[in-house]
């Protein structure tokens, strides 16, 4: 009973995904890219469109992509310590972060 | 025990200060040419890392302490969340744009896109320097 479940299942997302393959991507939608062309420089002051989309319309996703970064440097920063003895004794006078 | 050759030595010393200004230039003119925070972060960070290949973390560690690095990067992060809510504290929305406008084409053209660039340059760099100086220094 549980294999024909399954089998429904696998047909029904099989299908979303095939219906999602069938989509036209070569052809522009919603029209944001003239936007920014034709607006871009105005509105931001940046003549280099990449820094003024990500930097002015899509600021919040810098964010995200610096949090990111920060928090895998801070990562590696907490894994790999200064003089690090055996069964992770630590010296003293040690900081992190 | 010191097998690095004395080419490889001074020419690092001589290149060392053209890959800062090289990353600065980067940096500064990220929203007129391409470039940017992270790109001009990245060669701030290369340009330790290849002191410290050279010369030996060491020396290196001397001048660019890790303490300060780390230092710079954690301050970077706060001052770019502290630039965003400057924003909400002069009555726009997070992050938004609350700086004049130059003439397009300068460097200071692009108003808050200019101080996010430098703010990500520095955290950027000083992190790869920090993440290099951890990785090479960690004994398994």
């Amino acid at each position: 009973m549980s294999r024909i479940y399954a089998a429904t299942l696998l047909l029904i997302l099989a299908f979303f995904l095939f219906s999602a393959v069938k989509l036209d991507y070569g052809q522009l939608r919603g029209g944001v890219s003239e936007y920014y062309i034709a607006r871009g420089v105005a509105e931001t002051g940046a003549l280099n469109m990449v820094t003024a989309i990500y930097l002015n319309y899509r600021v919040y996703d810098t964010l995200g992509e610096a949090t990111v970064f920060f928090a895998s440097a801070l990562g590696v920063f907490m894994l790999l310590r200064k003089n690090t003895g055996p069964a992770g004794r630590q010296e003293e006078g040690e900081s992190d972060g | 025990m010191d097998r690095t050759s004395s080419i490889l030595k001074i020419f690092t010393r001589k290149l060392f200060s053209f890959i800062l200004l090289y990353g600065c230039y980067l940096i500064s003119h990220g929203h007129l040419s391409p470039g940017g925070g992270f790109q001009g972060g990245v060669v701030f960070g290369s340009a330790i890392i290849l002191l410290g290949l050279v010369e030996g973390v060491k020396l290196t560690e001397k001048r660019f302490r890790e303490d300060s690095l780390s230092l710079t990067k954690n301050v970077g992060m706060l001052v770019f969340i502290f630039l965003g809510f400057v924003g909400i504290f002069l009555g726009y929305y997070f992050l938004s744009d609350f700086l004049p406008r130059g003439e397009v084409g300068t460097v200071p053209s692009a108003g808050l896109i200019l101080l996010l660039n430098l703010t990500i340059g520095f955290m950027v760099g000083t992190g790869i320097a920090v993440i290099f100086y951890r990785i090479v220094r960690h004994k398994a």
